[in-house]
């Protein structure tokens, strides 16, 4: 769905935001997009979506290259902003407006995705709305409009708790084999039980790009007593509830993922951890 | 949706634009009419449109002024030919119609008032349709060079809203002011090349003197036509290839 080939990218001549990246994006797959502050992020969104273009290298968005922005691929493309646009119009009107560019938009999936968030009056205003409210509104548009590429940066940054749960379960039941939802955020908590695959970037590069399976196939996490040594242990935080441990994976036994151990354990163990998935 | 021009694209960002503006439109043309009512020389009623006109090209791509709201612009699906074809109509075709509406509305309203109030008789003559009866400048205007006029202007305004991302109006009139000067110090340095003095129609220290309906150069209102007519579509073109160059 989505092929990024050498890709390099610079906002200015001197420094490079994004060195030599390659990444391919499958259908039928929620990819979580994690990093620190400034790596990438939200420019890789862009790369995709074909607001900004690359220095070097190719980008194939569903068979188009992103800059042209042709409308056959900007109607199979919702991107969700971190901040969002500013408005002055209904939720009705929104709707209005903006659904006829999308063949596939459902306003009974729209309506639907608004109720379950509690959205019941379409004649609200979209700038007399709050962040996390106005963050409701577009993520319910996004899911129905059934765009086979979804690209959202902080989706849950401003949703309340309630919202956050609302929103897993509107996307997990919105996302089949032909649609791909990359997200970028920082609130892996949020998010932990939707991704099924992660990307990690460090250093303005993908260091890490692997599904879920194949991830708890290969590390175990646990909890163990601090005296405990072990020798596939590949990172550990000491925490009050004990010694969190990323280890090796030797004997194939089950564990539940910790996406934030995770991502620590490959910035300060990479080498260890991109050979052990070679 | 085809990637070849559509006019259901231009249609759907059309009703885009007046359901987010309908407020601000309705204000402003009705401030306008009520001003048309009391405002009936064709010589401020023109400058009262080209800078109301100005105003409103330069905010032609305003979604540019803030990141997500130019991203959420660009993401729209329509090909940037729509997006710019209708920033065009509602920039000239739809601005200069609904002002000649206005003003029609504005002056017979503002003429029949002042005849029912003060008891006068006036006829309602609507000046602008009246061909060459004014001057604005130097020239005779009538209604047609009003509006190419008029449609230079947007596009020089639509040109500067997407080039630069804040203030475009004050930018656009500065870079145009700067581009004229260096024009004038560029005419005058060829003239001092060419003839040896900075002015053409010297006669007291140069070296040279020519009748004032001299013509340097033959044809030269024919060039001068072709320019005029080919300004327009330029400054569009330009338009458009920044508006596929940019990014957000």
């Amino acid at each position: 769905m989505v092929n990024i080939q050498n890709v390099t990218f610079s906002y200015s001549k001197k420094t490079e935001l994004l060195s030599n990246m390659s990444l391919q994006l499958e259908p039928g797959r929620i990819h979580g997009l994690l990093g620190k502050n400034g790596e990438g992020k939200s420019t890789l969104l862009k790369l995709i979506s074909g607001l900004v273009f690359p220095t070097s290298g190719t980008i194939d968005t569903m068979g188009f290259v992103p800059e042209k922005r042709f409308p056959e691929m900007l109607q199979e493309i919702y991107f969700l902003p971190e901040e969002l646009p500013l408005l002055t119009m209904s939720i009705q009107n929104y709707e209005n407006v903006y659904a006829p560019f999308y063949p596939k938009f459902s306003a009974e999936q729209f309506n639907n995705y608004l109720k379950e968030f509690d959205i019941t009056d379409k004649h609200q205003m979209l700038n007399k709305l709050s962040h996390g409210q106005k963050k409701k509104v577009f993520v319910a548009f996004g899911l129905a409009t059934n765009t086979k590429l979804l690209l959202m940066d902080e989706p849950t940054n401003g949703l309340d708790i309630p919202s956050k749960g609302q929103f897993r379960r509107m996307v997990a039941s919105a996302i089949d084999d032909t649609r791909c939802l990359l997200i970028s955020t920082h609130q892996v908590h949020d998010l932990d039980s939707l991704i099924d695959s992660i990307i990690i970037m460090e250093k303005h590069r993908i260091v890490f790009n692997q599904p879920i399976e194949e991830i708890t196939k290969k590390l175990y996490f646990c909890i163990s007593d601090r005296n405990e040594k072990d020798n596939a242990v590949i990172y550990s935080e000491d925490t009050l509830r004990g010694l969190y441990q990323v280890c090796e994976n030797k004997t194939g036994d089950d564990s539940k993922l910790d996406i934030e151990l995770l991502f620590n354990a490959v910035l300060t163990n990479t080498k260890q951890i991109v050979e052990l998935f070679k | 949706m085809k990637t070849t021009f559509s006019l259901n694209r231009i249609g759907l960002l059309l009703s885009r634009y007046f359901i987010e503006n309908k407020q601000r439109e309705l204000s402003f043309w009705g401030i306008a009419t009520v001003i048309f009512m009391f405002m009936h020389q064709p010589g401020s009623i023109s400058v009262f449109v080209f800078i109301a006109g100005l105003i409103f090209a330069a905010n032609s791509f305003k979604a540019f002024n803030y990141t997500p709201t130019g991203m959420h612009f660009l993401l729209i699906p329509a090909t940037h030919t729509e997006k710019l074809i209708t920033a065009i109509i509602l920039n000239t075709v739809y601005f200069f119609i609904a002002f000649l509406i206005t003003y029609c509305a504005g002056t017979v309203i503002g003429i029949n008032l002042e005849n029912l109030i003060f008891d006068r008789n006036t006829p309602v003559v609507l000046d602008l349709f009246q061909q060459g009866n004014y001057q604005f400048g130097d020239d005779s205007v009538n209604l047609w060079n009003m509006f190419y006029s008029f449609a230079i202007v947007q596009a020089i305004f639509t040109l500067g809203s997407v080039y630069f991302k804040r203030s475009s109006a004050f930018k656009t009139i500065l870079t145009f002011f700067v581009l004229a000067f260096v024009l004038f110090l560029f005419e005058l340095l060829m003239l001092k090349i060419m003839f040896g003095s900075f002015s053409l129609s010297g006669h007291n220290s140069f070296n040279i003197n020519l009748p004032r309906d001299y013509e340097l150069f033959t044809g030269w209102e024919t060039v001068g036509e072709i320019i005029k007519y080919v300004t327009l579509p330029f400054l569009w073109i330009v338009s458009y290839f920044r508006l596929t160059e940019k990014q957000v």
